[in-house]
């Protein structure tokens, strides 16, 4: 046993520790809240390594953008300006992250980005680039210490005590998974928006901004962007409402979801979610999906129709502040995390809730259409 | 383009989450076991191929990564109208994460060809990272574009639609290009009873249908098997955890009229807080 420990090889160099790097996201001069709470993931991550925390922000005339980073956590601010990179561009913002990272003498220990549609389309190229670790839609993160056993790799094999612990729930199953990478800085992962949470902005905190060079080339613009359109009126942002009505397979089709904006629309600032099983099926456009694959949302009032709360829907809503479950099925998950569940046809629960909810707004209460038995 | 374009679409098999097949009781998942199916975004990227070839003539070819039962999602494809298919398929590739899993992809589309336009579903339900398309173009040097939802050519370039968040974006790329395909993209056609008859016919054929699906493996398509599987992943899961269950404390209605038990939410719940004025 000594032998085999005394033979063990040293692993230091694969992961030494370092700066934590976050980076950043604005859509058309618009700071991205993912952004915040990723300062704030990696404010702790590298204050648990005794590292600064730094922040790579790309645009144009970012005005106070560079500033803000600073008084939400970050202790140096890299910025590029320049009007090529006004609006994302894959291959131009890659080029300045990639040129970014071999310019420093040590690559950061960690680098997130938030698993946004710019976050997803940006890192996974980065990683292939460097050829490093990438973990997508990390619900918690952590820095700890590994003990590599694999015998796979004899040279990999010892005791590794800075990784990133990068947890994300695994496929269909009540588990989660710690994803590590300790073989190559930077260790890489985006984190979903809404799951972090940002620290309180400090206007006395103070740090460094360094501009960094943006040398793009010929094959960036290969693609361009022709227009940004931002639909804000279409109402209300997912991530935003107050009030979520969402809707599951147990809806029975695609009309199910009108019955649901009709309840919606009993409510203030509320809108309309859907479980990813449906959105697979062609019920309802993406934009709607709630969980792992889709928005996390945190509203004061959750109901969720036909849903049955498997662990990839649940992590996107179980912060919400009430949430009502309507299922037919006694024995769904959704009603282990639920507040209140309705045993029902979702359908007919809903049609009755809308009824009642009319009837309160019309002055007559509940009591006008439900008889007493 | 007077031969027309090269089109690629890249599909994947993964088990059925609707199924409970497969599904042990401690929620893990036994593979061998569980119903197959091809990835649900894969199939935006499949009609998305389709159309390409439709409207602007050209060849498609799917390619796919996995065990050998894959070739059941490789004959759908030949049933949708795919002209060709090549399944890349090697024990070596066991524990690939998306990096290795998109140098292994990477070996096989240019052992296939030279593509004008490469699709990809959004992502898997399996693995659920999007990762391995733009791992694919990066590998490939090619621009991409995630998350279209609706695309036309004209000339070398295509014009796209891609979803941001609260918003749109019109980009117009030059070819080759690699396209990760929204599911607000138009849903799959159903096959055509020509189109599934003639792919019946040619399973029963063994030699008749080698013509036509390819099977490949590390060696034939010149991956360094280092690069891929175990070794070639710089990610492993280390752990999983149980996830404790929450709550615990939900109040359940049940048993009484319809009526009832919502109101009786109605009130405890002060639905009337939310409620516009």
């Amino acid at each position: 046993m000594t032998d085999n420990q005394e033979t063990q090889p040293d692993v230091s160099q694969f992961c030494p520790k370092g700066d934590v790097l976050v980076i950043g996201e604005q859509i058309l001069g618009d700071l991205q809240p993912v952004t915040l709470e990723l300062l704030g993931a990696g404010r702790i991550l590298a204050d648990k390594m005794g590292q600064p925390l730094k922040c790579l922000i790309m645009g144009h005339n970012l005005g106070d953008i560079p500033q803000r980073l600073i008084e939400y956590g970050a202790d140096e601010v890299f910025v590029a300006d320049s009007p090529e990179l006004h609006v994302y561009r894959t291959l131009p913002y890659r080029r300045v992250v990639c040129d970014f990272l071999d310019s420093l003498s040590a690559p950061p220990h960690t680098c997130l980005l938030g698993s946004t549609t710019t976050g997803r389309d940006l890192a996974p190229r980065i990683a292939a680039h460097f050829e490093t670790g990438l973990t997508a839609d990390c619900t918690e993160l952590d820095i700890g210490p590994y003990e590599h056993k694999s015998k796979v790799d004899p040279t990999k094999i010892g005791l590794y005590p800075n990784c990133l612990y990068a947890i994300r729930p695994s496929f269909g199953e009540s588990l989660k998974a710690r994803i590590l990478g300790p073989w190559k800085n930077p260790q890489m992962a985006t984190t979903r928006p809404g799951v972090m949470v940002p620290n309180k902005q400090d206007p006395n905190r103070q740090g460094k901004i360094t501009p960094i060079p943006v040398n793009l080339k010929q094959e960036d613009f290969r693609l361009i962007v022709a227009d940004t359109v931002r639909e804000i009126s279409k109402g209300v942002k997912l991530t935003e409402a107050d009030v979520i009505v969402a809707g599951g397979f147990g809806l029975g089709g695609p009309e199910g979801f009108d019955l649901l904006r009709e309840l919606a629309a009993q409510f203030e600032n509320s809108a309309v979610a859907a479980s990813r099983k449906v959105v697979d099926l062609g019920w309802i456009p993406y934009q709607h999906q709630v969980g792992q694959t889709g928005k996390t949302v945190r509203p004061k009032l959750y109901i969720a129709a036909g849903i049955s709360g498997a662990i990839q829907h649940r992590v996107g809503m179980s912060k919400s502040g009430i949430i009502i479950a309507i299922n037919k099925d006694p024995d769904s998950p959704i009603f282990k995390f639920a507040h209140h569940g309705i045993v029902g046809d979702c359908n007919q629960v809903i049609s009755e809730m809308i009824k009642q909810l009319k009837a309160v707004k019309s002055g007559k209460g509940v009591e006008a259409v439900v008889g007493s038995h | 383009m007077s031969s027309g374009l090269n089109i690629f679409v890249l599909v994947k098999q993964v088990p059925d989450q609707g199924s409970k097949a497969g599904i042990n009781p401690d929620g893990t998942i036994d593979r061998a076991k569980a119903k197959r199916m091809l990835n649900p975004f894969d199939r935006f990227a499949l009609q998305a191929a389709l159309h390409a070839k439709k409207n602007y003539g050209g060849k498609v070819s799917a390619i796919s990564m996995g065990p050998p039962p894959a070739v059941e999602i490789l004959l759908e494809c030949l049933e949708h109208g795919v002209d060709d298919a090549y399944l890349l398929s090697d024990r070596r590739l066991a524990a690939s994460d998306t990096l290795a899993t998109a140098f292994a992809l990477f070996k096989t589309v240019a052992h296939v060809g030279k593509p004008d336009l490469v699709f990809c579903g959004l992502q898997t339900t399996d693995g659920d990272t999007a990762q391995v398309g733009p791992q694919l173009a990066e590998r490939m040097g090619l621009p991409q574009i995630t998350y279209c939802e609706d695309f036309s050519i004209e000339g070398n370039k295509v014009h796209g639609r891609r979803i941001i968040e609260g918003g749109y974006q019109k980009v117009v790329s030059e070819m080759p290009l690699l396209i990760t395909v929204a599911n607000s993209y138009h849903p799959l056609e159903y096959k055509s009873f020509r189109g599934a008859w003639r792919v019946q016919r040619l399973a029963r054929n063994e030699e008749e249908l080698k013509k036509y699906i390819h099977t490949v493996d590390l060696d034939l398509v010149g991956a360094d098997p280092e690069r891929t599987g175990l070794k070639g992943s710089p990610t492993i899961v280390a752990a999983t955890e149980k996830v404790g269950e929450i709550g615990g404390n939900c109040r359940m209605h049940e048993g009484q009229s319809i009526d009832h038990l919502v109101k009786d939410v109605v009130k405890e719940t002060n639905l009337a807080q939310f409620m516009t004025v």
